[in-house]
């Protein structure tokens, strides 16, 4: 479980805060989805779950944020990164650089953590296996497409077994391919037990996949709860977060009369199908 | 597996299997032997009777041939001119040139160190082409190389690579808006590279800080002892070896010292 208390938090280079009194719980378990406008805080969020913020910014920091019980700015981030995995954008800048093969990048971890080999090698080869890439272990992380590179570096920090793993825009850097590669591996992820709290603009993606959804804006929690239910929320639009291709497809339809006035506007793809489907029929009952 | 920088060829030789550490101590060896002693023939012997047969045994031996020549060629070329005909000190004039003069003194010092420099490049292409990068660094970090050097040494045979693509990718973009590379001399195109270096610095800049965040959220820099995945096999024969190897190094240059050898 993942709890805000108040959380306030400005970084050292600028005067206003860019969080400003969160107060969140993200549930144990699960695929949890931070949405908002670009500078509404999303990332100084994902990095103040991460124990980046305070451990590695410093800032002016207030409040409190946990992870399982422990207080991240309490506690060294060396052991906070057991609790807490962290996939950022850019694929690339998250190979270590340090080993040369798939299967040894994924290792890195439990190497700097002091893990027993034989124990290192059953994690290594369930995690790939888990997550599909087990036929790329010999490969130079290197010579990998983005989809791939995501998914080794969702891998690397799966391996260490965190009860959380946040990633930050993972697939806004990959073609639509890599973006698939990613959220399959990210359904595994959530078999697994692992709360995932996912930080994105792909509002579709969410919408499919998310438990819950919360919306920052300017620094605060907006809004919260299922994503069919937010991403319908017409001040999404004010709040520059915008909403899915499909409820906004729904929401013209709806103005021109085609679809029905009592039917909530859809957050996927299924919702909106169904959802015209029955407009049509309701159409073609008329005449 | 291959990265850019590497040459690695690879093979199931007995060079190819042995521990890289070793072969590091066999480049130590053939390296203090060759600058060590004081003769032309010693590190034609060492080239000839044990780097060049290793490259062969291994089974490289062309694309060694091609690497240690192509690598040391330029530096022979310099080395034989300036040498061969500025050679400072006074000794047996073989032919005149206005001021300059071949001297045989010159051109034993330029083939003394030609020979070297061929010892020395010989046996890290050697040790390069039968050696995977991966296993090496794994080697010597279970030799004692601390984690935070190893990493320097293995990240930037990998990221030199992506760096100069990233350098292509700027100026590729720069081109298509109008910039032309190549025309004028050398000395304009050197100008119009400036522009490259501000977005190679700053992209480099930030993903400085991104790799550190992606090393630290994997315990990079623990004070917990790191193990390995991956474990290079060793023998008491081949630590033994290794020892032998340099002593008999050492005892070669004390020898000539001494005037033995």
């Amino acid at each position: 479980m993942i709890v805000f208390e108040d959380f306030t938090y400005a970084y050292p280079t600028g005067s206003a805060p860019v969080l400003r009194g969160i107060d969140l719980v993200v549930e144990e378990g699960g695929f949890h989805g931070v949405v908002g406008a670009s500078g509404a805080g999303k990332s100084t969020l994902a990095m103040a779950v991460a124990g980046f913020i305070p451990h590695a910014q410093g800032g002016e920091y207030a409040g409190r944020v946990a992870v399982g019980g422990a207080v991240v700015a309490d506690t060294p981030l060396p052991e906070l990164v057991t609790r807490v995995g962290l996939v950022q954008q850019n694929p690339f800048d998250q190979i270590s650089g340090a080993r040369f093969t798939v299967r040894e990048e994924i290792a890195f971890g439990l190497e700097n953590l002091g893990v027993e080999r034989e124990e290192m090698a059953r994690r290594v080869d369930a995690v790939m296996a888990d997550l599909g890439i087990a036929g790329l272990a010999d490969r130079s992380p290197y010579a990998l497409s983005g989809g791939q590179q995501q998914v080794v570096a969702v891998a690397s920090m799966l391996v260490m077994r965190p009860e959380v793993l946040v990633l930050d825009e993972p697939t806004s850097q990959l073609d639509p391919g890599g973006a698939r590669m990613v959220v399959e591996a990210l359904g595994a992820v959530r078999r697994s037990g692992v709360t995932v709290l996912l930080v994105t603009h792909a509002l579709e993606l969410l919408a499919e996949h998310a438990d819950t959804l919360h919306v920052l804006v300017d620094g605060e929690i907006a809004a919260q709860g299922p994503p069919a239910e937010t991403l319908a929320d017409d001040r999404m639009e004010e709040w520059g977060v915008g909403r899915p291709r499909y409820t906004e497809a729904a929401a013209r339809a709806r103005r021109d009369g085609l679809w029905e006035a009592d039917r909530a506007l859809p957050a996927t793809l299924g919702a909106a199908a169904a959802g015209f489907r029955a407009a049509v029929r309701t159409e073609g009952g008329r005449r | 597996m291959s990265t850019g920088l590497s040459v690695y060829r690879g093979g199931d030789s007995f060079v190819h299997r042995l521990n890289p550490v070793t072969k590091l101590a066999f480049v130590a060896a053939v390296v203090i032997a060759a600058f060590g002693v004081d003769s032309l023939w010693w590190p034609a012997l060492l080239f000839a009777a044990l780097v060049l047969p290793g490259a062969l045994w291994a089974g490289v031996g062309r694309r060694f041939v091609l690497l240690v020549f192509g690598l040391i060629a330029p530096f022979l070329v310099i080395l034989f001119l300036l040498q061969g005909l500025t050679y400072p000190d006074p000794g047996t004039v073989l032919l005149e040139l206005g001021p300059l003069a071949v001297k045989t003194e010159g051109l034993l010092f330029a083939g003394t160190t030609a020979l070297r420099l061929l010892v020395m490049v010989g046996a890290f292409v050697l040790l390069l082409l039968t050696t995977d990068p991966g296993t090496l660094m794994s080697a010597m970090q279970q030799a004692g190389l601390p984690p935070k050097i190893a990493y320097v040494v293995a990240a930037t045979m990998q990221i030199v690579p992506s760096f100069q693509a990233r350098a292509n990718a700027i100026l590729q973009a720069q081109q298509a808006r109008g910039m032309d590379t190549s025309a004028g001399g050398a000395l304009a195109r050197g100008r119009r590279l400036i522009p490259l270096m501000g977005p190679l610095l700053l992209g480099a800049l930030t993903d400085v800080e991104n790799r550190s965040i992606a090393m630290e959220s994997r315990a990079f820099g623990a004070a917990t002892r790191p193990t390995a995945l991956t474990v290079v096999p060793d023998s008491a024969a081949q630590r033994a070896a290794r020892w032998a190897m340099i002593l008999a190094a050492v005892a070669a240059v004390a020898l000539n010292t001494l005037g033995v050898l």
